[in-house]
């Protein structure tokens, strides 16, 4: 089941800010949604353990981040895969970091998943909107950080 | 001697014996095995369709509270049990993925525990890395070659097969000179066969070191076989036990990856391994069934006389071809597909492709393929009355095989052995009342109301089969029958099929009962242990009547010949004048001097003379031909054209399956085969997206009809015995199935064609029923 999803984000940050919370491998990892347990493999590996109800199916997912930072372009690549439950995900998001003016930064956001097994079956009534509710709850979860960061 | 009464029972409708316990909760299934020390399997699958496993990592799985072991492919193919035969015998199926994973659900690890709990934890933790290929989801992409899916194989291709029969040029000559012509392409979608109980087994070996193996099994004794020949473990040390199972229609046929993995596990640990399937496992790894896309020809002349039929079918085999079908006949019985009508000519045949989809073909009690043959000459006779503008009925009635051209040759093949066509249609159209639908009908279209009258005049073929064609892995499919009768005249019956609710416990016992003239109620019926039973090839495509059925009135007169010597002594005359009539033995000519079975038995113990002591005998059953159930069908539809919801309003099944046993038994299998068949038509349906993700795993998404949605089914009878068969029988227990998806469609169909509908595909959902009437009416705008 391929689904796709964009959106974008207003941070009360500078960019710099911004850029610099989005490649932290910790502060990525934390800014997932329902997420249980973090271990940073290197500045660009993350893994995370996440709770993941979808429907009626329920349970854990491991999932392995690889960020891939363009300093260049201020854009950040994710590509998160792995699963549980029988259930696999592979998610490539990007997120592009843009200086909007009164110490604000846009943080515009897209990006596809493939889900298979039961969470893509059982779920696959709810999954498109659910997916969709999660990865904006992700890069909402930046923009809150930042905000109580800065 | 004696004055008892002629114990006849063949025709009666006796309770079955085995309800009892069934209905009480005593049955006793796999999952009731506890053996002390047993250690529970569960199975890692894989949730891509098509990928190649970069690494196991079985590290966490191992650290789990309670796993014990875990096995990976790289295991069982070091040990040379990598991959196993499919019962075609034309393929191998990986026991664990090797490599990469060809289906969704495929099994990759197995995960060996102290309790249910941990083995299922245990999979959760193992570790694959899985890099994904490109999915083949259909058989019209697999057959452009761009993607192989089993480099495995010398030939580097998906295609499987092409079969084919019937005069191919002839039947070409026929279609393009004959002035009328129908075709259309006609799938017979996906589905499943759903048993409540799953597969399941425990594996144990005993201080012996012999294998016990419980196991849902429908054919003990090619599980035997084909288990001897997969893990070299010498015959005489595999003993297979089938005990109650609830429900099979051939989902039980097929040796699964599991029940090597319990068998690997326990004869490693050292311990008993049970595995019971999921639900998801059962629907999304086990036997499938149908997947045809036939693209049906008919050929006819302007007043409705048939010339010819052409067939091409595009089958979906999965990732394996693992249909269990007779080596000679890859298609199965498809052969059938000329149905109840004499066809001049006709040619059918199939290509059968690789998918990235679960094995099986042929479950679904179906008989070899015959389902979807039945299902597309059927559906095409309707598509031709459409075209012709004639009465469906009438067509039928026109073209059927002819009472006196019995055996008939068919086109494609196969001999009928014999039928009444027109008379089970005359009591079909009788009992429905069929010119009153009619009158009905045609006041409902003038209103605008869609009411609609499907029929299905189908013929059958069943009970493989005669040796000299049929096997599976090189076993000829005969079948055996034991019977002892003990002093008191009380007996045993073993035989090498194994019920799995048909109600073997009580039609064996009443053709025992027929032939010796015993009471059925003490015939014994044992079936389904390896160790008691004689060889036979097991219970599915309606063969236990027809070849095990035919094995037991045998063997029982068998019996019956060595009580005569015994008969004779008693009767102080020559074994040559005494006969058999009226249940007993008499002195030719004098009624009056005669013994029953039940005195000739005790004798056979205390006072045989002469003779060989006891009363027993087997027999090894080999059917000169196969036997060709038939039926006439009808339903009756309304339809709401606002919602598209189907409401069967009548559905009369009328069956000719020769000589009937015990009809309470027959007509309970009606019952429950027009219930599957009712899903099919409306309900059932494997989907898979284009990515190969199975959207059916569980019963919210796969559904079985309840007591809500089912009809009211109405049944009758014509009885036409089958002239080869020992008792007449023909066997019935997939006729129901076999016969009435085409009924219900050509109902709905009928009733949507006053707004132009000429054909749908099953499953008739009511949002697809609705679709049309929209699509229809946008056009009619």
């Amino acid at each position: 089941m391929n689904l796709q999803y964009s959106g974008e984000e207003t941070i009360t940050a500078s960019a710099d800010v911004v850029w610099a919370f989005v490649t932290d491998p910790e502060k990525i990892g934390r800014s997932l949604p329902e997420v249980l347990e973090v271990t940073v493999r290197d500045p660009t590996h993350v893994d995370a353990v996440v709770q993941v109800a979808v429907g009626p199916v329920r349970g854990k997912f491991k999932l392995k981040v690889e960020l891939q930072p363009d300093a260049s372009r201020r854009r950040i690549d994710m590509k998160v895969s792995g699963g549980g439950f029988g259930s696999a995900v592979d998610l490539t998001a990007g997120a592009d970091v843009v200086a909007a003016g009164d110490a604000t930064t846009l943080l515009k956001w897209s990006g596809q998943a493939i889900a298979r097994g039961p969470v893509a079956a059982i779920g696959g009534r709810v999954l498109d909107a659910q997916a969709q509710k999660l990865i904006a709850q992700a890069f909402g979860n930046v923009r809150q950080q930042l905000s109580v960061t800065t | 001697m004696s004055d008892e009464k002629p114990a006849g029972c063949l025709g009666k409708a006796m309770k079955r014996k085995e309800d009892p316990r069934f209905l009480r909760g005593k049955g006793h299934y796999v999952d009731d095995i506890r053996l002390p020390g047993m250690l529970y399997l569960s199975l890692v699958r894989s949730p891509y369709p098509h990928a190649e496993i970069k690494s196991i990592d079985i590290g966490d799985a191992m650290k789990v509270s309670g796993v014990v072991a875990v096995i990976t492919g790289k295991d069982l193919e070091a040990a040379g049990l990598g991959w196993l035969p499919t019962f075609h015998g034309y393929d191998k199926q990986m026991v664990l993925a090797i490599g990469k994973v060809l289906f969704q659900y495929q099994e990759v690890a197995a995960v060996f525990a102290e309790t249910r709990g941990a083995a299922a934890d245990g999979a959760e933790a193992v570790q694959v890395d899985y890099a994904p290929l490109p999915v083949v989801a259909d058989p019209f992409t697999s057959k452009t070659d761009q993607i192989i899916l089993r480099p495995d194989r010398d030939a580097k291709t998906n295609h499987i097969y092409h079969w084919e029969v019937g005069d191919k040029d002839k039947t070409a000559t026929a279609l393009a000179s004959s002035p009328k012509k129908i075709k259309e392409r006609i799938w017979f979608q996906r589905c499943h066969p759903a048993p409540l109980e799953p597969c399941g087994c425990v594996a144990e070996f005993d201080a012996m070191g012999r294998l016990q193996f419980y196991v849902t099994s429908q054919a003990p004794h090619v599980y035997r076989t084909a288990l001897a020949l997969v893990t070299g473990i010498p015959e005489d040390k595999i003993h297979v036990v089938s005990p109650d199972i609830g429900g099979g229609f051939g989902n039980k046929v097929p040796v699964y990856p599991g029940y090597v993995c319990a068998i690997v596990g326990a004869l490693k640990i050292g311990r008993p391994v049970k595995w019971i399937e999921t639900r998801t496992e059962n629907l999304t790894s086990t036997g499938f069934a149908r997947d045809y896309h036939m693209d049906v020809e008919i050929g006819a002349t302007a007043e409705g006389r048939l010339t010819a039929l052409h067939v091409a079918t595009t089958a979906d085999h999965g990732a394996f071809d693992a249909a269990a079908d007779p080596t000679k006949y890859p298609a199965g019985m498809f052969g059938v597909v000329t149905g109840s009508y004499d066809f001049p000519a006709a040619h059918a045949e199939v290509d059968a492709y690789f998918t990235n989809k679960a094995p099986g073909g042929i479950a679904y009690r179906c008989s070899f393929r015959v389902t979807e043959a039945s299902y597309a000459i059927e559906r095409a006779m309707d598509i031709l009355a459409d075209e012709l503008g004639m009465d469906a009925a009438e067509l039928r009635r026109k073209n059927f095989v002819r009472k006196d051209k019995f055996p008939y040759p068919s086109a494609l093949g196969f001999t009928y052995d014999s039928g009444d066509y027109e008379k089970t249609l005359g009591v079909a159209l009788d009992k429905i009342g069929y010119q009153a639908l009619l009158k009905e009908q045609a006041e409902k279209r003038a209103r605008g109301e869609l009411m609609g009258i499907g029929f299905s005049t189908f013929t059958e073929v069943v009970g493989a089969g005669p040796s000299k064609h049929f096997d599976i892995l090189g076993i000829k499919m005969f079948d055996s029958a034991e019977i002892r009768i003990h002093p008191t005249g009380a007996g045993i019956v073993r035989t090498g099929t194994k019920s799995q609710g048909q109600g073997h416990e009580t039609t064996w016992a009443q053709i025992v009962g027929e032939e010796l003239g015993l009471d059925p109620q003490n015939i014994m019926v044992e079936e389904g242990d390896t160790d008691t039973a004689p060889y036979g090839l097991g219970t599915y495509a309606s063969r236990s009547t027809p070849v095990a059925g035919g094995a037991i009135a045998l063997a029982a007169r068998r019996v019956r010949e060595k009580a005569r010597k015994v008969a004779a002594h008693m009767l102080e005359v020559g074994e040559d004048d005494v006969e058999w009539k009226d249940y007993k033995f008499q002195v030719k000519g004098v009624p009056a001097k005669s013994v029953t079975m039940k005195e000739v038995a005790f004798a056979a113990y205390t006072n045989m003379a002469q003779n060989e002591p006891g009363l027993e005998a087997s027999y090894y059953y080999d059917p000169p031909n196969m036997t060709f159930p038939s039926g006439a069908y009808v339903a009756v539809v309304d339809i709401d054209r606002e919602t598209g919801e189907v409401k069967v309003r009548r559905f009369l099944a009328v069956d000719d399956c020769g000589t009937i046993i015990n009809p309470l038994v027959v007509e309970g299998q009606i019952h429950g085969g027009l219930t599957e068949g009712f899903a099919i038509a409306f309900m059932q349906e494997i989907q898979y997206d284009k990515d190969g993700n199975n959207l059916n795993t569980n019963f919210t998404d796969y559904l079985l009809p309840t007591s809500l949605e089912t009809p009211a089914w109405e049944t009758d009878k014509t009885v036409t015995p089958s002239p080869h068969h020992p008792i007449g029988a023909k066997g019935v227990g997939e006729s129901p199935n076999v016969g009435s998806p085409a009924a219900f469609v050509n109902a709905v169909v009928d009733a949507l064609s006053p707004l132009g509908v000429r054909h749908l595909d099953m499953p008739l959902t009511r949002d697809k029923v609705w679709r049309a009437i929209r699509a229809a009416q946008v056009v009619t705008t």
